[in-house]
């Protein structure tokens, strides 16, 4: 995984090239992003403190989706893999730890984005 | 609105749609959105005829991408709308049953702005042709509907067959004119004019109308070319513009119904005071027909010889007598008994005609 960056700028990039007409659009988008996340890592935590897989499937697969849109690929990763934990029908070990890297990873993409926001600022 | 068209989006993440509705502005389409299937059907309800695309996310919750499929499926209103189904590259067996549900496409998050715009050119050239063939089938619709009052209409003013003709494919060839042997069967009433001079005009119409009744339902069973109605004069012609090879003997049968049947009206009007009483003229011979008239007024018309002779014997008959010209008379001799009434000098004829009154069929 270590491979895999926080978050991949040329992802940001091609988004804003393919979205020129609107300097703001990406910075609005990332924003929806970060207050979005932790609604889909709280329905994560829930999932999984019920113990209820199906429930897991759904805060899973949109963390994936909007993560990956955005180029958090780690975190869109381990989304992934609580996403196919859930479908799986039981939740293990494996899927407990899975969330506990959810939240690592979400504070990563956190500081990364913070970090793209200030370079952004900057231009 | 704009001319490109209007998509909407299905999807709960708020991310996801938010990009998918730029991506979609930028290419010059109107775009609305709804977070999931529920409120997607709403939206789909609430714009008919208005969305030309829906780009549908398949996790969702409340109505999920399949049931919304399926719903949109389920209603006419909705079922032609092509839809892209929006899912990630793990899940190519939802998209597979998405697609066995009637979704048009798919595309995979995330989304490749170049190949959204490709889908949604297909889905939207799709829509329009649907959209054209609706319209067409539509404007199809009204112009039968059209057509058929106007059939139905024509057929209360001109004589069935002719009504058949004007819309049929030879029929312009045959109104535009032609010749062929007919029978023409003039009808009229003795004592008509005496009658219509000393009546109220709603006694003269309701006597016409028990007389163009009758007369209406032998020339109907007959099959009879109906010409026109002049007051108490009804002109009848047979074999056109459907031919019939007993032509002579379908008129003659006609006007002995209609003697057996005027002999009903005619004792119940002198009951009310009115003497009347039935002659016909019968003739054969070549006429040519088609559209007689003028811009906006037609009649479908004989002209011919034939015609003033059996106009000119009708008015020679006595109540109750169904003259027949010489030719007439010898192509139906087998199946009447008649009875010869002498040399009659006919008005704008140069020489006498030998008629022969019908007193019974055989």
């Amino acid at each position: 995984m270590s491979e895999v960056p926080v978050l991949d700028q040329s992802v940001l990039s091609e988004l804003q090239e393919t979205t020129g007409d609107d300097p703001d659009f990406v910075r609005d988008l990332v924003e929806t992003y970060l207050g979005d996340v932790p609604l889909q890592l709280n329905g994560i935590d829930e999932a999984i403190a019920a113990n209820d897989a199906e429930a897991l499937v759904r805060p899973a697969h949109t963390l994936k989706s909007s993560s990956v849109t955005l180029g958090a690929l780690r975190l869109g990763e381990v989304s992934r893999t609580l996403e196919m934990a859930g479908r799986s029908g039981t939740l293990d070990a494996t899927a407990r730890e899975s969330a506990a890297t959810a939240h690592a990873e979400w504070a990563n993409v956190q500081q990364a984005i913070d970090a793209w926001l200030a370079e952004q600022a900057k231009q | 609105m704009s001319d490109r068209g209007t998509t909407l989006v299905v999807d709960d993440s708020s991310v996801n749609r938010l990009l998918l509705v730029k991506r979609l502005e930028t290419l010059g389409l109107d775009v609305m959105q709804a977070e999931n299937g529920v409120e997607g059907l709403a939206v789909l309800a609430a714009n008919p005829g208005v969305i030309d695309v829906v780009l549908l996310d398949v996790v969702m919750p409340e109505l999920d991408g399949y049931q919304t499929l399926a719903a949109m499926k389920a209603d006419d209103a909705m079922r032609h709308i092509p839809v892209l189904v929006v899912s990630s590259v793990e899940e190519l067996d939802s998209v597979v049953r998405c697609i066995e549900l009637g979704a048009t496409d798919y595309l995979t998050k995330p989304i490749n702005p170049s190949i959204l715009a490709a889908r949604i050119d297909a889905s939207l050239a799709a829509k329009r042709l649907h959209d054209l063939e609706a319209e067409s089938l539509e404007r199809q619709t009204a112009l039968n509907r059209t057509i058929q009052r106007q059939k139905e209409e024509l057929s209360r003013f001109l004589s069935p067959q002719v009504a058949a003709l004007v819309s049929s494919t030879e029929g312009e060839q045959l109104l535009a004119g032609h010749r062929r042997e007919i029978t023409v069967a003039f009808c009229d009433l003795r004592g008509f004019t005496h009658f219509a001079e000393q009546s109220d005009p709603e006694e003269i119409f309701g006597v016409l109308a028990e007389y163009h009744r009758m007369m209406g339902s032998a020339i109907t069973e007959h099959g009879g070319t109906l010409e026109h109605f002049a007051g108490d004069g009804v002109m009848i012609f047979f074999n056109d513009p459907v031919p019939q090879e007993d032509h002579v003997e379908r008129a003659v049968r006609m006007a002995v119904a209609m003697r057996t049947r005027f002999e009903e009206l005619e004792s119940a009007w002198r009951h009310r005071g009115y003497e009347l009483g039935f002659g016909v003229g019968i003739a054969v011979g070549y006429a040519t027909l088609g559209r007689i008239g003028y811009d906006g007024r037609h009649d479908y018309g004989a002209i011919g010889n034939v015609t003033i002779l059996a106009s000119r014997l009708s008015s020679q008959a006595q109540a109750g007598q169904i003259l027949l010209s010489p030719r007439a008379q010898m192509m139906i001799e087998g199946i009447v008994e008649s009875e010869d009434i002498g040399e009659l000098t006919l008005k704008g004829l140069t020489r006498p005609v030998q008629a022969t009154n019908v007193v019974a069929l055989r």
